[in-house]
């Protein structure tokens, strides 16, 4: 931070302000933490907190990088006679493609935002670009895999995820390609980098400039879900999850407000065991869809008017579906 | 926010991700397993920031005094890249404490991943060998070989007061060990504990809550195939004070 802070002292400014504000806290350190861990409920936030960004920042690197590469080595152009001609060939492509990302939902929000690219006339890349976002956090094989372990006597659970999970991608995919609005995406990507030329800088800015982006907005996410974590009593879930219906609403709401990974949300809807399977299906299916940390990076990097009636309609869409999905699967409520 | 403090920032994330891996703190918010993850994340981003803060260096003595700011990435800057301090102060100085039995008890208070009983294998050989404490709970919730049935064995876990909701135990009075479960980061753990019987038990209710304890003693196992875990009375015969083990967590 010095050697950074030194390197260019002329530009006075918020570099200035983030030292001395870090020196600030170096100095009151003892104060901050004792004054963190005397409050039970703040600790357990901040730790919350941590949690989600810790866990999430690998994927995150790991997003980035991919979404460097596609900036550096995907021309829009190549991306575009990859893909199928016809819409419906081409979210298809993406929805089945979203099972090579091997991560959890954080590290996809960059790689669809540079596959979505800003040429506004191509709404076939778009669609596939948001069904690959919805589909790759919940159908890779790493989640399938912990989802059958974490369901050992109940094999359907994994059909019933990855085909809910699928024909939710499809059909928000499809639902841009039919109703989505290219003003809607406020957030524009960044021109080619200065220097312009060399793949090394275009990589480095692109993965640099989204890692920015999202991070940002990865800790307002994971502060909200963070303070519902300490504010909302448990009490008022496990009420709420007593009937069918309520129950698939309490649960698709909880998959919003807890942000958790999609590596690991399986286990903790496996220990859900007062419920039936169906509302745990539905969570399973809406969490790695939509939550508030996605929500948050959603905003960041397509834009706010975006994030306001996409996150809604995938969470009805994502309810529905596993909900269907479900009494198809696992043979009603059981 | 400038783009120079931005790439102090991303800087400082890598530079504390691998802070938190060297001093081993990250074990309080996600599983050990994640080490690796967490090393290669430090790389990645510090070579994103050195790669950045050179770059502008060289291109700041090509062109002279020009602000870098003119033309680089100015399609959209904004104020939001200033929450990253958040997570820098809170990694860096603030270290916030593993959870414990005080932390407000997350929506799963139920440790099992299997929901009907079955056979488990039996304990491990010895006098009295030492068990998780989430697996005390299943094994006496769930098995159907009875395992525990009249061995010793030992856990360790944490003082906490007894819950009165339980049902099981003196009414809610007297002391159970707790140990805190965690599944893949902090936002998903929950609590497993023990009720703590027999006359020892009191001693166990002198030490101030979250004392580390290392018990042994002995289960009665009720399984069943209700919904939900009971918690089992573990009936103590001896018991020491320890030090807060490595990994405050089980998995």
């Amino acid at each position: 931070m010095t050697a950074a802070g030194r390197t260019r002292r002329r530009s006075a400014g918020s570099t200035e302000i983030l030292v001395a504000g870090l020196v600030v806290v170096a100095l009151f350190g003892g104060a901050v933490r004792s004054f963190v861990v005397s409050r039970p409920d703040l600790a357990t936030a901040a730790t919350v907190f941590l949690g989600v960004f810790v866990q999430a920042l690998p994927f995150l690197a790991l997003g980035v990088v991919i979404s460097g590469l596609i900036a550096a080595y995907i021309s829009p152009d190549r991306l575009a006679r990859w893909l199928p001609r016809r819409t419906g060939a081409a979210i298809l492509t993406a929805g089945v493609g979203g099972a090579a990302l091997p991560g959890c939902e954080c590290g996809a929000v960059p790689v669809a935002r540079r596959l979505f690219g800003d040429e506004a006339a191509n709404d076939r890349r778009g669609a596939a670009a948001l069904t690959f976002m919805l589909a790759a956090p919940a159908i890779n094989p790493v989640v399938l895999v912990s989802t059958a372990v974490a369901f050992p006597g109940e094999p359907a659970m994994v059909g019933a995820r990855f085909t809910a999970s699928l024909v939710t991608a499809i059909v928000m995919g499809a639902a841009w390609s039919k109703w989505g609005r290219v003003e809607w995406i406020t957030r524009l990507l960044p021109r080619t980098p200065h220097g312009g030329g060399s793949k090394w800088a275009v990589f480095t800015e692109a993965a640099r400039h989204d890692f920015l982006r999202a991070a940002s907005y990865l800790v307002l996410g994971a502060a909200t879900a963070a303070a519902l974590n300490v504010l909302v009593p448990p009490v008022v879930y496990e009420h709420l999850a007593g009937q069918l219906l309520l129950g698939i609403l309490t649960m698709a709401i909880l998959a919003v407000v807890l942000a958790l990974c999609s590596e690991a949300d399986a286990f903790v809807a496996a220990s859900l065991t007062m419920l039936p399977l169906l509302p745990r299906l539905v969570f399973l299916v809406v969490g790695p869809a939509i939550d508030v940390k996605l929500f948050a990076m959603q905003a960041g990097m397509f834009g706010r008017a975006f994030a306001l009636r996409f996150a809604p309609a995938t969470f009805v869409v994502a309810t529905v579906v596993a909900t269907g999905v479900g009494l198809v699967f696992l043979g009603g409520a059981r | 926010m400038n783009r120079e403090t931005e790439n102090v920032l991303l800087l400082l994330t890598g530079v504390c991700t691998a802070i938190i891996v060297v001093t081993g703190t990250y074990t309080r918010y996600v599983k050990p397993s994640l080490m690796p993850w967490l090393v290669v994340t430090a790389i990645v981003l510090t070579t994103l920031a050195i790669g950045a803060i050179v770059r502008d260096i060289r291109a700041h003595r090509r062109r002279g005094d020009i602000d870098l700011d003119d033309d680089i990435d100015h399609t959209h800057r904004s104020g939001v890249v200033w929450l990253l301090v958040l997570p820098v102060v809170l990694l860096g100085f603030v270290v916030p404490p593993a959870l414990g039995a005080r932390a407000a008890e997350p929506p799963v208070t139920d440790t099992s991943r299997e929901a009907l009983t079955r056979s488990f294998p039996p304990l491990p050989a010895g006098r009295a060998p030492e068990l998780a404490l989430p697996e005390v709970v299943i094994r006496a919730n769930r098995d159907s070989a009875q395992t525990l049935e009249g061995r010793l064995i030992t856990v360790i876990g944490f003082t906490m007061k007894a819950e009165n909701t339980t049902g099981m135990g003196p009414q809610g009075a007297g002391t159970d060990l707790g140990r805190v479960v965690m599944i893949c980061c902090a936002a998903d753990a929950h609590l497993a504990r023990l009720h703590l019987g027999g006359p020892l038990a009191a001693r166990a209710g002198a030490y101030a809550e979250e004392t580390w304890l290392r018990v042994e003693g002995t289960v009665d196992p009720q399984p069943s195939d209700a919904a939900g875990l009971s918690v089992p009375s573990l009936m103590v015969t001896a018991l020491t004070p320890i030090e807060a083990p490595q990994n405050p967590y089980v998995f």
